[in-house]
């Protein structure tokens, strides 16, 4: 097979050595693989830390050349509701590994996007198959996991990258792809990824996908135009007690950025505190921010939310709050 | 003799059966008693209020038949079903009457009813004397089985003139005065429904017609543009306002949405969504717990919570609502990001991450992708890589 294009696989660790960071779990986990057996794993952290990779590594190194024959990989977030992934499972863990290892491996990405019934179904489902099939989940808190998961699983708690780790990372690529990259450009990639591995990676290809030579400002750039833009233009739209066409600012950007409800009012949290209004009453505009965050975790209709959050946003304006 | 309390009971047999004994339906009805048990049983189906209870009513008292009736609430289990129809359905009647079985509203044997469409399934087979079902749905698959083994007869809906004939010999026989324009009114209204037609008949016997054009206008169906107004306009505790309307709470939601900003500013608007927002709260919780109980608070914030978010009512001046635009321009832009969610599909596939989180990415991924062999790995459309390419 030829080699992958787009470099966060073709650059991805396939042997333990290769991995950057996480030195502490690196150590056990090769020990449980080493033993040719591994108990349900959970890796609880941030995205782009590793979870997916060391997940890949450890069937490779139980599998070998099979790995593909013995390994699921199911994304909670994209399949809709716990009866497909039930029955996927079912389906995956029917035969037997051919290998001299009893089970296969389920890796199941982002297990938090489960609801507490469908982790309950999910509970029974690992119970079934449990002489079958090996669970490895990741998720960004395992708090987010029911207990009974979670006493079912070795859990381990994956760590941001340091800034040494992403610049290793980012340094090897850059050599390899024959890129200059200059220092100031190395900090400007840390900081606007986040420490999120997978988006550095990410930002380095497209920015280069311009030019060889990389610096601070290009990745600046890069990097903005692929964040939510037009939050500014949506409070001063409401600041300035013109509601409509801060709706409708709000509406086109939610779709056409694919931009979720809880990334924009994560903007907006920001946001406020550049705009040009009393600190008091940008203390209360937090508070509702904070809310509506809160209502959308709940369930509530995102949309109708933001609203309710806009037009506290023209009082505002005004100098005035509820 | 038996007093009646309503007109609709009381004239079921006697005077509207003379009617509509043209319809079709009442020879089937004959046909099926005299030839039993060839049939044993038949089902009855159409629209409320069109006579099929009366029909087998009727059919039994000319044949001299002893009614004996059932309701789906008698069918709650099997137990009590035994004790109800095995003797009746095994012995003679103490005066040697013939019997009919009646098993009204068959539709309402639901899921709950435990074995309630099982046991009518074996009551058709062993019964011995002709069995007569009624419902408005004969179509709905829970009932195929049933209907597999009857005789399934239509009745349609009565004619606005039939109805006003039977009225006017009802209210002949009552000595009601009312003239042929106030019966219209009533069979109008009834749409097709002569016990609906017969109870107003009652109801406003002592009354003159001003008072059917009243009933009228309150039984016409609100359009959400005149809740809209009350609600926006006026400043009341409009708590039942939503009754007069089958749209849902939720599409409602949708309008107000839609429509808040075309009437309050400032102050009124910040409330007025903050109304809102605590009914979508609720509107939440119910679909997350099932909840209905919720409803009502759902209920109060987007009716009287928007009402009040004024602190005066405003002038019934004309102001143009439009229905929410939003949904359709979700689902367009759907039918627009196709090309990008199948992208991402394969994008995310190839990468080991979320599909989501690719359509989050997508502004960085598309750089990304634009080399002809990522597009080849990736294996794009061609008309993926013409949507990447714009």
């Amino acid at each position: 097979m030829s080699q992958s294009e787009i470099w966060t696989e073709k650059y991805r660790p396939s042997k333990f050595e290769e991995v950057v960071g996480q030195q502490e779990i690196l150590k056990r986990v090769k020990s449980l693989v080493q033993s040719m057996n591994i108990p349900h794993l959970m890796f609880a952290g941030p995205a782009g830390t590793g979870k997916s990779t060391l997940a890949l590594i450890i069937v490779k190194e139980l599998f070998k050349e099979t790995w593909r024959d013995n390994y699921l990989e199911l994304n909670a977030s994209d399949e809709r509701g716990i009866d497909v992934i039930r029955q996927k499972v079912k389906d995956f863990a029917r035969t037997k590994a051919i290998e001299n290892i009893p089970f296969k491996v389920i890796f199941l990405d982002e297990a938090d996007a489960l609801t507490k019934e469908a982790q309950q179904a999910l509970r029974r489902t690992m119970e079934n198959f449990t002489n079958t099939c090996r669970f490895i989940m990741s998720c960004n808190y395992s708090s987010s996991i029911i207990d009974p998961i979670q006493s079912r699983c070795v859990v381990f708690r994956f760590k941001l990258l340091e800034k040494k780790d992403v610049a290793e990372v980012i340094k090897k690529i850059a050599e390899k792809e024959k890129l200059k990259v200059d220092d100031g450009a190395f900090q400007t990639l840390y900081e606007s990824s986040e420490g999120d591995c997978r988006r550095a990676i990410n930002l380095l290809q497209a920015t280069a996908s311009i030019s060889p030579d990389i610096n601070s400002e290009m990745i600046n750039m890069i990097s903005s135009s692929t964040k939510p833009s037009g939050i500014r233009v949506i409070l001063d739209y409401a600041l300035a007690g013109d509601f409509v066409s801060a709706r409708d600012k709000l509406l086109d950007v939610v779709l056409k950025e694919s931009v979720s409800g809880q990334e924009l009012i994560k903007a907006i949290q920001k946001e406020i505190w550049n705009l040009q209004i009393e600190p008091e009453i940008k203390v209360r505009l937090t508070e509702k921010t904070g809310e509506v965050e809160f209502r959308m975790t709940e369930g509530s209709d995102e949309f109708v939310q933001l609203q309710s959050l806009l037009a506290s946003f023209v009082l505002a304006g005004q100098g005035k709050t509820l | 003799m038996i007093k009646h309390n309503s007109l609709a009971e009381k004239y079921r047999i006697k005077k509207y059966f003379d009617i509509i004994k043209q319809d079709p339906a009442v020879d089937e009805v004959k046909k099926f008693i005299k030839e039993f048990p060839k049939k044993k049983a038949l089902i009855l189906y159409g629209p409320a209020g069109t006579g099929k209870t009366s029909l087998a009513l009727a059919a039994a008292k000319e044949n001299d038949l002893e009614v004996l009736e059932l309701n789906s609430s008698d069918l709650r289990n099997r137990a009590q079903l035994e004790i109800v129809l095995k003797p009746a359905t095994e012995q003679m009647s103490l005066f040697k009457k013939g019997k009919i079985l009646l098993v009204d509203e068959v539709d309402g044997v639901t899921g709950t009813d435990i074995g309630g469409i099982a046991e009518l399934m074996r009551l058709v087979e062993t019964t011995k004397f002709p069995m007569i079902m009624t419902c408005n749905d004969v179509w709905q698959s829970k009932l195929s089985q049933l209907r597999q083994k009857c005789k399934i007869v239509e009745m349609k809906a009565l004619q606005t003139i039939t109805i006003v004939e039977i009225l006017r010999r009802v209210a002949d026989n009552e000595g009601i005065k009312k003239d042929i324009s106030f019966l219209n009114k009533i069979a109008i209204k009834s749409q097709g429904d002569i016990r609906a037609a017969l109870n107003d008949l009652q109801s406003y016997a002592g009354g003159d017609i001003s008072e059917v054009d009243t009933l009228e206008r309150r039984d016409v169906e609100d359009n959400i543009f005149n809740i809209l107004k009350k609600i926006f306009k006026e400043r009341q505790p409009f708590l039942d306002i939503f009754d007069s309307t089958k749209m849902s709470l939720d599409e409602i939601l949708l309008w107000l949405e839609e429509n808040i900003p075309k009437e309050y500013k400032n102050e009124a608007l910040a409330k007025a969504y903050y109304a809102l927002g605590k009914a979508d709260v609720f509107r939440g919780r119910i679909y997350k717990n099932q909840s209905w109980r919720f409803l009502i608070y759902q209920n109060i914030f987007q009716s009287a919570g928007i009402s009040f978010a004024k602190t005066n009512s405003m002038p019934q001046s004309f102001t143009k609502y439009e229905p929410p635009k939003r949904i359709l321009k979700i689902w367009l832009n759907n039918q627009k990001m196709e090309k990008k969610k199948t992208i991402s599909k394969k994008y995310a596939k190839y990468v080991h991450c979320s599909t989501k989180r690719a359509m989050r990415d997508f502004q960085m991924i598309k750089m990304i992708i634009q080399k002809p062999a990522v597009q080849e790995q990736l294996r794009l459309t061609e008309d993926e890589i013409a949507f990447i390419k714009k």
